[in-house]
């Protein structure tokens, strides 16, 4: 499904050169459960951001679905990532002003879905994630792992083929976060591949790969 | 603490120098034209008040209540002068006679060769009393040298221009329209500019009653608003009772057996330069509705900056709260914080003062291309010092005190967090409020813009009913002798190749002279309304063009005997087919029967202010003081010159005057015009203020959103669907503004228009337009700031802190 060869990543700061991410050569397959864990500033967030297509690698080949990215014009690249890609954030980045239903909804706005057709897809997220009766409470009226819950069902709602998450857990208490991996695991087996990024061993252990990184290599 | 207080703010500012730049220069905007507002409003206030007896002078004026309405004039028959003096001993009376746009004549006044004036600001006729009751400081002789005729005062500025030095001035000789010679006895300090009586050549009244070449004349049954009686009261009685004793007179001085009643009332002097029912001596009278819209115009100009300022300074507190939070800890308190704030606000309210005076400065000197003001105002004085002070406070305490609130409210925990965002402090909906107030504010001014402007465009455009098109008038005069040489002029100027038409008249079609008689038609009793007459020769219908609807004009032989009605009067008169009038008998104010030979289809007789109303055309010579000319030539100054030179050699006497038809007609409305472009300055500029609100607004907006945009740009939104974020809260808000300026523009702006007889009438597609001009501009404003977010990169904004 992914496919990363020699991907490099660099900013330039005061005329020396800082990689961020060095000669990352990676496949994934569909279906992995993959855990991307490593140090602060390691490139843990770069190499999300790349693989999920909000940031451009400098040099190498990033191939999506036998894709190449790089080479898509900015419309079909947007089409791609808006069919197969889903977002999860450490800190939720729920629209403050939008309720949880509204919040949900709004991906499939940016997708073209009819509104009977949205309003039966955040039903049916509601009901899997047994929030039907919060479906109108904002985001500061929750708690923060039913707010990360509502953030994972957001990025769902669209049916994506990809999911990407940035420390899901990083802001949750051990119980809130054990939840949330139990999730993971429930929709990796229905099929979603899952990349996260993660500081704790236990939630890496979630996953069915283990890609740890230190001053954005990969360490093997 | 006060230094460190204004090295924040002086920094704050300089580090956020668009918002400092929007905030100060909008304020700057909105305190300088509140202050030539004031300027202007404080102008016009001061009319006169400079005259000791301000209070107690009264100008006594002609009320003529017909079947049409009530008319009032200015003037009052000659005698009543002499009776009021009789009725009214207590009270000191002075009557004086006002001559517009006379020749004066110095130097060899015996030659033709003498240097000529013609006065536009006029000559005044006054007796001695004249100075007891307006004051003046005399340079030399006394106001006892008017008790002779032949004596003339002249102002100092009068005399330097006629003679070089008014000290030489004294027993020079004067010559008044070639009929008058005037022995200079006194002069008198300048007139102020700011007074509806000016005074600057004043013959003794005596002159003017044995002078031939005006029609003194001692019967009741005439009125002309030259002649004009002023009293003045003494302390102890009141105004009332004399007002009262005036009304009962009236029976006694005029003959109120027909349906119009005549009687005389009192106009205070502090009321002559507002009062539009009667014309003033000065140069314009402006209604106290026009100051009042004036400085409804400068309140909303400075309410719009104040709530750029609050909208502004709300949404900057976000970016404060860091600093509030520090202090709280450190051990500030809120009223510290509170005043610091404030203090803050005085600074850039102080700042835009600076800038307001010097953007005033820098305007004055165009005021008088817009207004009637013909001195530069000055900006500097007790008044307008203390009216700036005052807005300075006004306007700190309005648009500082709810921000410094919000500021010094902060809770430091949440300060320290930078938990606060502009939702949480709750002033959304208030700045939301305001920008719909604003624009509410704008969308009126744009409104009452159009529809005055197409109000004047529509008078300019107008169909007059007759050809204004490069005709020019040529001002001559009643008196015998120039009476005498009008047809050879005229015939002369027909041989000019640049001349195609010329017609001798009293007047030109649209005017706004009002020569009205009682008349009689068919040889029946007198009419119950008032006949208009015009006179002018045979080619008066050809050189103006105009139609006929049955009939036609009298013939050049036939002068004496046949007139020409309009189209109003047959109707007036009940008769459905103007062929029937034709051949019908009328006359005029008892005199002798004459025939009706033609009906002009109406044209417009007046301004476009009023009705046209019943007119009658007949050719008595003796009132022709116009030559109006057809002209060829498409260089009209060369005709000008060529017409000039024929005047010089038929006229040497007499100073050369003229000007083109259609000038004349957009003088009509030169009040109207000046609102017009008011409005157009003022609209622009409120425009321009809700826009820099607007830009503030959004550029802290976007601060605000950049979480919300980046994580709907990872949900996958584009870049269109952002800027339609941003856009579609400020279209909400300009729709509510439109709701609410729609009726409130309208109610304005008809209310205006019914200055007019003729007039647009305000269609649906002035609110349309005024809605996407607003609509149009805000977006602009918007767009840029929000396109900006809309492109930023998701991973940036997201970046978790």
């Amino acid at each position: 499904m992914i496919a990363l060869n020699h991907i490099y990543k660099y900013v330039n700061q005061g005329g020396t050169r800082v990689f961020l991410l060095r000669d990352i050569s990676l496949n994934i397959a569909q279906g992995e459960f993959i855990s991307i864990m490593g140090p602060s500033g390691s490139g843990k967030t770069t190499l999300l951001n790349v693989m999920g297509m909000l940031d451009e690698a400098d040099e190498g080949e990033y191939l999506f679905l036998d894709q190449p990215v790089k080479a898509l014009k900015e419309k079909q690249r947007s089409a791609l990532y808006k069919q197969h890609i889903g977002f999860v954030f450490q800190a939720y980045h729920l629209i403050d002003e939008l309720t949880v239903y509204e919040n949900i909804e709004t991906p499939l706005l940016y997708k073209d879905y009819k509104s009977s057709e949205r309003s039966a897809m955040v039903c049916e997220m509601l009901d899997k994630f047994n929030m039907v009766a919060k479906k109108d409470l904002f985001p500061h009226q929750l708690s923060g792992g039913q707010q990360q819950l509502v953030g994972i069902a957001r990025a769902i709602v669209s049916k994506p083929t990809l999911l990407l998450a940035d420390e899901p857990t990083g802001n949750l208490n051990s119980q809130q976060g054990q939840e949330i991996m139990e999730l993971f695991k429930k929709l990796n087996s229905e099929g979603l591949t899952i990349i996260q990024v993660t500081h704790s061993e236990k939630n890496a252990a979630y996953g069915s790969r283990i890609i740890n990184l230190s001053d954005g290599r990969i360490e093997n | 603490m006060m230094t460190n207080h204004f090295k924040i703010a002086f920094r704050s500012l300089k580090r956020h120098k668009a918002y400092s730049f929007i905030n100060i220069s909008g304020l700057a905007i909105g305190i300088a034209s509140c202050l030539i507002i004031f300027l202007v409003v404080r102008y016009e206030l001061s009319y006169d008040t400079f005259r000791p007896s301000y209070r107690n002078i009264y100008h006594v004026i002609t009320e003529d209540k017909g079947p049409d309405g009530t008319d009032y004039t200015p003037g009052i028959p000659f005698p009543a002068l002499e009776a009021l003096r009789t009725d009214f001993p207590q009270v000191k009376l002075t009557g004086l006679y006002y001559a517009y746009g006379t020749q004066v004549s110095v130097g060899d006044i015996q030659n033709s060769a003498a240097k000529k004036f013609i006065e536009e600001t006029g000559v005044f006729f006054c007796e001695p009393e004249y100075f007891d009751i307006f004051n003046a400081t005399w340079l030399a002789g006394n106001a006892s040298v008017l008790k002779d005729p032949g004596q003339v005062v002249l102002a100092k500025t009068m005399a330097q221009k006629y003679f070089g030095d008014w000290k030489t001035a004294i027993g020079k000789m004067i010559r008044l329209e070639n009929a008058m010679d005037l022995k200079v006895a006194g002069i008198i300090e300048d007139v102020p500019f700011n007074s509806d009586f000016p005074t600057s050549v004043i013959g003794s009244f005596e002159t003017f009653k044995n002078s031939r070449y005006y029609s003194y004349t001692t019967d009741w049954g005439s009125t002309t608003s030259a002649f004009q009686v002023f009293m003045k009261m003494p302390e102890n009685l009141p105004v009332e009772n004399v007002q009262t004793q005036l009304k009962g007179l009236a029976d006694k001085y005029y003959s109120n057996t027909g349906p119009h009643k005549i009687s005389n009332s009192l106009q205070p002097l502090s009321e002559i330069h507002f009062d539009t029912r009667v014309p003033g001596l000065g140069d314009h009278v402006t209604s106290r509705s026009t100051l009042m819209t004036l400085s409804m115009i400068g309140l909303l100009i400075i309410v719009m900056a104040c709530i750029n300022f609050i909208n502004l300074s709300t949404a900057q507190a976000v970016t404060r709260s860091k600093e509030i939070g520090v202090k709280k800890v450190l051990g500030s308190n809120r009223k510290q914080l509170f005043f610091q704030a404030l203090g803050e606000t005085n600074l850039i309210v102080l700042l835009s003062a600076s800038l307001a005076l010097v953007i005033a400065w820098l305007a004055l000197p165009f005021i008088k291309h817009i207004i009637s003001i013909h001195e530069e105002l000055s900006l500097f004085s007790v008044q307008s010092v203390v009216f700036v002070l005052f807005i300075v406070i006004m306007v700190t305490a309005l648009s500082g005190s709810y921000p410094a609130l919000i500021l010094s409210g902060f809770k430091p925990a949440a300060a320290l967090k930078n938990r606060i965002s502009s939702a949480t402090i709750g002033g959304i909906s208030l700045r939301r409020g305001l920008v719909v107030v604003q624009f509410a504010i704008s969308q009126i001014l744009i409104v009452g813009t159009i529809v005055a402007v197409s109000q004047m465009e529509y008078v300019r455009t107008a169909d007059l009913g007759f050809n204004k098109e490069a005709l020019l008038i040529v001002a001559s005069t009643t008196d015998s002798v120039a009476q005498a040489r009008h047809e050879t002029f005229k015939q002369a100027l027909l041989q000019l190749p640049e001349v195609s038409m010329a017609s001798l008249s009293s007047d030109i079609p649209s005017s706004e002279n009002n020569a009205g008689t009682n008349f009689a038609f068919d040889h029946r009793d007198d009419e119950d309304f008032t006949l208009y007459t015009k006179q002018g020769d045979a080619d008066y219908f050809k050189t103006f063009g105009l139609e006929f609807a049955a009939g036609g004009p009298y013939t050049a032989t036939d002068t004496t005997g046949s007139v020409v009605v309009n189209e109003t009067l047959i109707r007036k008169l009940n008769i459905k087919d103007p062929q029937a009038a034709v051949g019908k008998q009328i006359r005029t104010g008892g005199g002798k029967w004459k025939t009706i030979v033609g009906v002009v289809k109406d044209f417009k007789t007046n301004s476009l202010r009023e009705e046209v109303k019943p007119l009658l055309i007949a050719a008595r010579k003796s009132r022709f003081c116009m030559v109006s000319l057809k002209l060829k030539s498409t260089n009209l100054a060369k005709s000008q010159q060529a017409i000039e030179k024929v005047w010089d050699k038929f006229y040497p006497e007499y100073a050369y005057r003229s000007v083109f038809m259609d000038d004349n007609i957009e003088d009509f409305y030169r009040q109207e015009r000046q609102m017009a472009l008011l409005y157009k300055i003022f609209s622009g500029l409120a425009i321009f203020i809700s826009c820099l609100g607007l830009y503030g607004l959004v550029s802290f907006m976007t601060v605000q959103k950049t979480k919300e945009v980046g994580v709907r740009k990872v949900l996958g939104a584009g870049v269109g669907n952002i800027l339609l974020l941003f856009s579609k809260e400020f279209t909400v808000l300009i729709g509510v503004a439109f709701v609410i300026a729609v009726p409130v523009s309208w109610y304005v702006m008809s209310h205006w228009l019914n200055n007019f007889a003729y007039k647009i009438t305000i269609s649906w597609t002035v609110f349309a337009i005024a809605m996407a001009i607003s609509l149009i501009i805000a977006w602009i404003s918007v767009g840029y700031k929000a396109l900006r977010a809309a492109l930023v990169n998701p991973v940036k904004s997201l970046r978790t802190e």
